[in-house]
């Protein structure tokens, strides 16, 4: 029973994590000088407009009262209304979320499939050229920006081979496949050095291992060791490291969004970085960590479920 | 160091993929695609100023009268025709038989809510535009009157602007807020769907006045916020048209046989404002040596790639009353140097307010830097966040700074009265320039009924304001849209108007 009893303590915890990242927040967006008001109404605007305006959204009010309002609200269930937007904030969130779920799977299923074929070859061929090129690029790979991998990616297949979509979202899931083949790719070639270069670690260790050696002195044909044994047990680390990574892979779809103009939370976020507006910052940075939260959590379950030797 | 076989392994599995996703790429007809570098907001025209709202609701709302093509003149919109009195106080205004695009006919009493709702209205961005109209009554359906408080001339061009867009009362009122989401109007497009973040799609308003118009069946107006991929978008063709190009692309698009740049005539003007209240920029003759040691043709040659001209006023190039022969201070660093020593003028750094990031600001810049060193000033480049940067100018805390300007009306006064009037307020641009001469011709200009009369005033304005270097102008540049060589009339108005009702799609 008691390794089960952290699925009942974990979602208590989340209370002191989503306050302290709410607090950071908020006092983070309104660090940035800029005033969402002015940039809303312009230069030419009166002072009585914009005293107007910040009242209605409760701008006028000091910073400490802001901040309790917002958590009252928050405990409310009531996120507010977008200074830019001028419509409610769920809305506006649940309206950009899809596109952003839809690419995190894509890209990390890109990943997953880019990490094992790559490792697998790598551990197989081990110390020979296959293994030589996924080491290069496992290394390099780690350094490419995804602002310039994008746009040389859209070249290549959309401008030269007209393979793809320069950028966009479709309309079929279909559609969505194809739309977003390039941004998944980008975040695919960004992440997929991390996981492999694990991977192939864990793989060469597992392969020494010394149950291994006895499972082949019983006979067992190498494909069954590998697949049974060596390739499931490696394979614990790595589903560990990616869910730590998901943080990065957030912050790697807020780049990309930009770069290919798919219309999710990660393009609001930026456009409302820059439009001071204070409250989608807020609140989608909540969502953010609470996905972070979440995923480790999942993560966290799922290692227990595969390698019952874990204690939590 | 890939061998033959995964190369070809990997290009047979990449075409294979996108065989799989035969998505219908094909072209609608008659839809002209915009990629844009901006997301819209709000349809509601008295809440924004902002341009990518008002380019795209310009297709959903008419209003009584309009800027023509040029924007130098007005014309007929919903009013076909209209009378003033002798003394310029009141206006009659005939509306033609038109219908919002829910089948409702545009009354009377319509056109006086819209222009009472942009006056009244709390958050109205630009209700003192509007607040020479004393009162707007209809005496029938098709009638408007509007009794002026005393004479104002650029009352007409007001109401040709987007905050006088014509709305329909039961709408407006049974929406709310919400209006803004679900705009209806009367002009040549209806929303059809708004997918935040993604794109507009607008459809043809059967219902339209103007009898063959719109050509197009529709538009779509696609958010892609990076410059390289809204022109890769534009060259794969799979948009018609983009806005924004980057200067640095203009050349590189004109070769490309499939594609034509638009660089279309417009109102902006960039220039440096300076902070008279710091000294010694409080000197005039301070300032007159910082324009003569400004090289504002290397500055338009390096900034827009020699797309812009120099700027000789602080009226935009070929506007209403725009002086061309306006005098404009010679580049001359020597005589520069010699002024500032004589008002004794040693050891002066000036701090210059720029937008980090911001590709033109970084090369006036240095450029400014560079040039303001050869008369032994020296310039400490500021660079901030946009929005900090704005900060910085509304409240003083700098000494020079970059910003530019775009109409909203064609008329001068609004310019007039903002940069050079002294206004209490808004402190001549944040510039704190005052000249009384200057802001009592301001004022008689307002009210002036006499074009030629009132043109003179106005030219006597820009003469003044430039005397006393109130900023020092820089740059006038066109609008840069670019689109596939098949698209006809996708042109935007000096006031920024893209004029898509009339814009089609051949073969």
């Amino acid at each position: 029973m008691g390794r089960y009893r952290f699925i009942l303590w974990r979602p208590l915890q989340l209370v002191p994590v989503l306050l302290g990242v709410s607090l950071i927040s908020f006092l983070l967006v309104h660090a940035i000088p800029g005033d969402p008001v002015r940039i809303l109404l312009g230069t030419r605007a009166t002072a009585a407009v914009i005293e107007a305006t910040r009242a209605q959204y409760g701008l006028d009010q000091p910073l400490a009262l802001q901040y309790l309002y917002f958590l009252k609200n928050l405990a409310a269930g009531e996120f507010g209304k977008s200074i830019i937007f001028k419509i409610g904030i769920p809305k506006l969130v649940v309206s950009r979320i899809v596109p952003t779920l839809f690419l995190l799977g894509y890209a990390i299923f890109m990943s997953v499939v880019i990490a094992i074929g790559f490792a697998v070859l790598a551990a197989v061929y081990r110390g020979r050229w296959p293994d030589q090129v996924v080491r290069v690029y496992s290394t390099a790979g780690l350094g490419l920006p995804a602002f310039w991998l994008g746009i040389v990616l859209i070249i290549l297949f959309s401008i030269e081979l007209g393979l793809f979509p320069v950028s966009g979202y479709g309309e079929t899931p279909l559609d969505h496949l194809h739309h977003l083949f390039l941004p998944a790719l980008t975040i695919a070639l960004a992440l997929s050095p991390v996981l492999i270069r694990n991977l192939r670690a864990s793989l060469l260790a597992e392969m020494e291992a010394d149950y291994v050696k006895a499972a082949r002195s019983r006979g067992l044909s190498e494909a069954k060791i590998f697949r049974r044994h060596i390739f499931r047990n490696s394979l614990i680390p790595t589903i560990t490291l990616l869910g730590v990574n998901v943080g990065w892979l957030i912050g790697g779809t807020v780049v990309v969004e930009q770069v290919f103009s798919v219309p999710g939370l990660g393009s609001l976020m930026v456009s409302s970085i820059f439009a001071r507006d204070y409250l989608v910052v807020q609140v989608v940075t909540l969502a953010f960590a609470l996905a972070v939260i979440l995923t480790n959590f999942i993560v966290d379950i799922v290692t227990v479920a595969l390698d019952p030797r874990v204690k939590l | 160091m890939i061998s033959a076989k995964p190369r070809h392994l990997l290009s047979a599995f990449l075409v294979a993929a996108a065989l799989l996703f035969t998505a219908a790429q094909a072209s609608a007809g008659g839809v002209l695609k915009i990629a844009r570098e901006q997301d819209s907001t709000t349809f509601d025209p008295i809440y924004t100023i902002l341009a990518p709202d008002i380019w795209v609701f310009n297709q959903f709302y008419s209003t009584l009268v309009r800027a023509n093509a040029t924007a130098t003149d007005i014309e007929p919109d919903l009013a076909e025709k209209w009378e003033i009195s002798a003394d310029g106080t009141v206006y009659t205004f005939h509306l033609r038989e038109a219908k919002f695009s829910d089948g409702t006919p545009v009354l009377a009493s319509d056109v006086v809510f819209s222009l009472l709702r942009a006056r009244d209205d709390e958050k109205s961005v630009l209700r003192s535009m509007f607040s020479p109209i004393d009162k707007a009554e209809a005496p029938d359906d098709r009638t408007v009157v509007l009794k002026l408080k005393g004479p104002s001339a650029p009352l007409m061009s007001t109401l040709a602007m987007f905050a006088a867009s014509v709305l329909p009362e039961h709408a407006v009122k049974a929406e709310g807020e919400g209006f803004g989401e679900k705009p209806v109007g009367s002009g040549a497009f209806v929303l059809k769907e708004w997918k935040r973040g993604d794109r507009i799609i607008l459809a043809r308003n059967p219902l339209y006045w103007e009898k063959g118009l719109p050509k197009l069946d529709g538009i779509e107006w696609i958010y892609v916020p990076n410059d390289n991929t809204r022109m890769l978008k534009l060259k794969a063709g799979e948009v018609d048209a983009a806005t924004f190009v980057p200067w640095n692309q203009i050349k590189e698009l004109q070769a490309d046989k499939n594609i034509q740049v638009q660089l279309d005539k417009s109102t902006r003007m960039d220039h440096i404002l300076v902070n008279h209240a710091h000294k010694p920029l409080d000197n005039k003759l301070v300032r007159q040596a910082l324009n003569m040691a400004i090289d504002q043709k290397a500055i338009v040659d390096v900034v827009t790639s020699g797309y812009g001209t120099v700027a000789n006023s602080f009226f935009p190039l070929d506007g209403m009353d725009y002086n061309p022969d306006n005098p404009n201070y010679p580049y001359d660093p020597a005589k520069a140097k010699k002024i500032l020593d004589e008002q004794g003028v040693k050891d002066l750094t000036l701090n210059f307010a720029l937008v980090a990031g911001d590709t033109a600001h970084d090369q006036i810049g240095v450029l400014v830097k560079d040039q303001l060193a050869k008369v032994g000033v020296a310039v400490n480049l500021v660079k901030m966040e946009g929005g900090q940067q704005w900060d910085a100018l509304v409240n003083g805390d700098y000494d020079i700074g970059v910003m530019w300007w775009v109409n909203d009306v064609f008329d001068p006064d609004e310019k007039a009265q903002f940069c050079v009037s002294g206004d209490p307020e808004n402190r001549s641009y944040y510039t704190n320039y005052k000249n009384p001469v200057v802001t009592d011709l301001v004022n008689k200009a307002a009210v002036e009924q006499d074009p030629a009369k009132r043109k003179q005033m106005y030219f006597d304005i820009q003469r003044l304001a430039k005397d006393d270097v109130h900023w020092i102008d820089l740059y006038y540049s066109p609008f840069r849209n670019a689109s596939r060589a098949n698209v006809t009339g996708f042109v935007q108005n000096p006031l920024g108007r893209y004029m898509l009702e009339t814009a089609d799609i051949t073969n």
